[in-house]
């Protein structure tokens, strides 16, 4: 990330330069963005707001997937994953009641705190492994623009990975169905006759 | 060639099995049939074998060995499924199926009121399978097996009536003592194993004059613990106490197990290894001395008994008394013939004394007795009868097999005046304490005023009838008895001393005894009261058998008692349960500190998913 | 474009998200967090796929967000159920596994 910054800083100011210098810091302040939202999300007090960040931390990662050539999930991001999936999460919590929740802070935080943060440098170290294998793919930014992010995707979709997509169909039929048999109101008989 | 000889072993099995399955299945009189059909073939298949075998020339006759599995074939140790068909296991089985048919089929009739009849067929059909194991084994082994299979038997037989605490007692007594007659028999098996290098009968034989030197420690050592189990089989000083008591079991096993085959299974034992015996003269000393002793102490003890089972107890206990004096000089086959003889007779006496006791309602005291010599004539004359051959009158069996042990206690090498002289003074305390029983029983008049005795009906006198028969004639076997059992005995066959003066000083001292006992009961009252009067404290240390069962209780019985009640405090509760309760309680204690990790909160355990996450990330990374 | 940068930003909202998930006691914003967490696998995915050029993470990731959307249904569902006829949302309440 830091060779474009170091190219800018020789002067070295051409068209690409530039371009990329303006795309980097996009792209930096849009992770950031992000990071920010996320933090939103688990520190407020209230869920709606929790909810609201979280939208707005999907739509940073949809902006994301933009500058990363994926277009066909950036729109999918934002329409299934923000659109509906929230949706319904803000529609449960107005069902389940939103209340604020009062803070406090107990040593099972602080240990939990320590364990993420642990969890976090140690997936930092990824880091410093780099490339496990060269680069070696045909679908290059080139030829998916030529024929299109969708329908790139559909062709390898439907021919390679037949069968997960087969299989994702069947799980979602399948999560149909075991909600309607778990949220599912019992079914009270009329009264045939009314008292007298 | 003798490879039929198993359904000696297979029919009493398969009537053991048979009755113990389906035995309350079967009509009163199927039992019966099967009962005694599976002994009475064992007998008729061992007619056949001696029939066999007396086409054979005399030394052809020892040593057939019949192996049905070879079991047990490694380098060291050799141990087949095999039974010894000789001279002295066939002599064994005759009496031993004989006499035995003949009880079963007395015992369908005696035992006809009795609810559990199949059980008791079952149980002495196993016992008639347990003993001839013991005689017809090959091998120290088996020899074992079925020594103590008779030991059970005679436990369930004698505790056959479970409702009777004491004879449940008895049961437990008789097995103890038998148990320690075991384990000599076994640590004598392992020292046989010792020199030997095997346990079977015709290996060990044909090795033990090179083995051992005359008074050899190990021959020994041998000896005096096969005499262990011997004496507390057969029921010798000092392991006697359990006989006495045996006699609350049902009548039949009185006379199958307790005076005609188990307890001689001690003499038979002395018998099969006069080998090993005659090389240990000390130890053939010790068995003759406490024979003659056991003859005359059993003897004194029956003179004053008013239970007419006990009385025939201590006869037995002093007669076989008397076949341990005939093997401990050295006579063995008249050791066996007078086993054979006294089969005869003692199983007479019990199987008239059952027909009494079945006619008088169960009543067995003999001074509630009396008069039964016109209600019951056909036991009259057969008790009689053995009452005679039992006291050596002359010219029955018991005469003439008696008279040739008390005569080869003197000449034989290993006899002795003394032994002699013990010897004759038995025959005078039997013959004594045999007519008074005998007068007791039958004659004067009744002195039980409500009963009504009847003659038995002829299931139970057939059998008396042909045991009296034996008893009268069977002297006449004598010497084709011992010229049969030479070649066990390594063809010795004791000869018939010509010596006048003893002899007619033991016939004149056995029929004093029964002189004194007409002169004291037959002729009035006074006599006898007088007589009580004079020997009152002998008459009380008599009739408390010596106290021995009264010494024992104190030195061995409290005591042990007490350590097993100290264990059980200590040991058992307090140790074992202790650690075993603790196995448990640890486990509880662990898994309820291991619970408190288990608190149902979700958070909680998330948080447990990831350090371990973080964890294994540590060793994916780093490691 | 490198992949330091998605790696980073990916790993950073991951944690966060576990955070969230240990920190909060209402179901529902523990939820989210574990939305969070996979949007943040997504990201990582997408990035990659880019920098191999294959087309490949972006197929996975499109899997995940079906996957994802299939149990945040359910578990809602679930939360329902059991929130419903209660009337405090505090998941440490529901402690009937205890012990």
């Amino acid at each position: 990330m830091f060779e474009i910054l170091e190219q800018a800083w020789a002067f070295n100011l051409d068209r690409e330069t530039v371009f990329g210098l303006v795309e980097q810091s996009f792209v930096f302040v849009v992770g950031m963005t992000a990071i920010l939202a996320s933090l939103g999300v688990i520190l407020c007090a209230s869920p709606i707001y929790s909810a609201l960040y979280l939208i707005g931390n999907m739509c940073c990662l949809a902006l994301l997937f933009l500058f990363y050539n994926a277009e066909f999930l950036a729109v999918v991001q934002v329409v299934v994953y923000a659109g509906a999936v929230m949706i319904l999460f803000l529609f449960i919590i107005a069902l389940l009641g939103a209340k604020k929740e009062e803070r406090d802070f107990s040593f099972e935080k602080l240990m939990g705190m320590g364990f993420v943060a642990l969890l976090f440098c140690e997936l930092l170290m990824a880091l410093r492994v780099g490339f496990t294998r060269p680069i070696e793919g045909q679908a290059t930014e080139d030829a998916i623009a030529i024929v299109g992010s969708a329908k790139a995707i559909g062709i390898e979709l439907f021919s390679h990975h037949l069968i997960p997509f087969e299989l994702a169909s069947f799980l979602l039929l399948v999560a149909a169905v075991g909600i309607i048999s778990l949220a599912k109101f019992s079914y009270r008989p009329i009264r045939k006759r009314t008292r007298v | 060639m003798f490879a039929y000889s198993w359904l000696i072993l297979l029919l009493p099995m398969a009537g053991f099995i048979g009755l113990s399955w389906w035995g309350n299945r079967l009509p009163r009189s199927g039992v019966g049939l099967v009962g005694c059909g599976s002994i009475g073939g064992a007998f008729l298949v061992t007619l056949v074998v001696l029939a066999d075998m007396l086409l054979l020339s005399p030394d052809q006759r020892v040593g057939n060995v019949v192996t049905l599995y070879p079991w047990i074939a490694s380098p060291h140790f050799q141990l087949d499924l095999a039974v010894l068909i000789d001279p002295l296991s066939v002599f064994m089985l005759l009496v031993v199926t004989g006499v035995g048919f003949l009880i079963h089929v007395y015992s369908i009739g005696y035992m006809r009121d009795d609810p559990e009849y199949s059980r008791f067929f079952a149980y002495m059909n196993l016992f008639i399978f347990s003993m001839s194991l013991l005689v017809m084994a090959a091998d120290f082994f088996f020899l074992i097996v079925g020594w103590a299979l008779v030991g059970l038997a005679s436990y369930l037989l004698i505790g056959f009536w479970t409702e009777k605490t004491s004879a449940v007692l008895a049961a437990r007594k008789a097995f103890v003592m038998n148990v320690i007659g075991d384990v000599g028999m076994v640590i004598a098996a392992f020292v046989v194993f010792q020199y030997f290098g095997t346990l079977n009968y015709v290996d060990v034989f044909a090795k033990a004059s090179t083995t051992f030197s005359p008074n050899d420690d190990g021959a020994l050592l041998i000896t005096l613990l096969l005499l262990v189990g011997a004496f507390a089989k057969s029921a010798q000083v000092p392991l006697h106490t359990w006989l006495p008591d045996a006699m609350e079991g049902p009548t039949p096993v009185s006379a199958l197990i307790h005076a005609a085959t188990m307890v001689t299974a001690g003499v038979y034992l002395v018998a099969r290894c006069n080998s090993l015996f005659m090389l240990a003269p000390y130890t053939m000393y010790l068995v003759a001395g406490v024979g003659v002793f056991t003859a005359i102490f059993a003897g004194s003890m029956a003179l004053v008994q008013f239970d007419i089972k006990r009385v025939i107890a201590f006869s037995t206990m002093s007669q076989i008394g008397y076949m341990f004096l005939a093997v401990g000089v050295g006579v063995f086959s008249a050791g066996l013939f007078h086993l054979m003889t006294h089969a005869f007779f003692k199983a007479l006496l019990f199987l008239g004394a059952g027909s009494v006791i079945h006619a008088l309602g169960g009543e067995q005291d003999i001074r509630k007795m009396g008069g039964l010599r016109h209600a019951m004539p056909i036991t009259f004359w057969t008790f009689l009868v053995a009452a005679l051959a039992l006291s050596g009158f002359p010219l029955t069996a018991g005469f003439f097999s008696k008279e040739l042990i008390i005569m080869e206690s003197y000449h034989a090498e290993l006899g002795n005046f003394l032994f002699w002289g013990m010897a004759v003074l038995g025959a005078g305390l039997t013959g004594f304490y045999t007519f008074r029983l005998f007068f007791y029983v039958f004659m004067g008049s009744s002195r039980s005023p409500g009963a009504h005795p009847h003659e038995s009906p002829m299931v139970m006198t057939g059998p008396l009838l042909i045991l009296g028969s034996l008893s009268l004639l069977g002297g006449v076997l004598g010497p084709w008895t011992h010229e049969f059992l030479s070649p066990v005995f390594s063809g010795v066959i004791p000869l018939h001393h010509e010596d006048a003066l003893l002899e007619s000083i033991t016939v004149g001292v056995a029929l004093g005894g029964i002189a004194t006992a007409v002169a004291l009961f037959m002729t009035g009252k006074d006599r006898l009261d007088f007589a009580k009067q004079m020997l009152a404290p002998v008459y009380d240390v008599l009739f408390h058998k010596y106290y021995v069962d009264e010494i024992y209780d104190f030195f061995i019985v409290k005591p042990v008692k007490a350590v097993g009640a100290f264990m059980e405090e200590r040991a058992e509760k307090d140790g074992i349960d202790f650690v075993v309760d603790q196995v448990g309680a640890q486990v509880r204690e662990v898994s309820r500190g291991i619970s408190i990790w288990q608190s149902g909160s979700v958070r909680l355990y998330a948080m447990n998913m990831v350090a371990g996450l973080v964890t294994i990330l540590l060793f994916v990374i780093f490691l | 474009m490198d992949t330091n940068f998605v790696l980073f930003v990916s790993a950073a909202i991951f944690c966060i998200g576990a955070v969230g998930f240990l920190i909060r006691k209402n179901p529902l914003v523990m939820f989210m967090s574990v939305e969070l967490m996979l949007n943040s696998v997504n990201l990582l995915l997408v990035g990659y796929s880019k920098a191999l050029a294959s087309l490949d993470g972006q197929i996975f990731a499109l899997i995940i967000m079906t996957v994802a959307a299939a149990e945040v249904v359910v578990g809602l569902a679930i939360i329902l159920t059991i929130f419903r006829t209660r009337h405090d949302l505090n998941v440490d309440h529901i402690n009937v596994l205890k012990g």
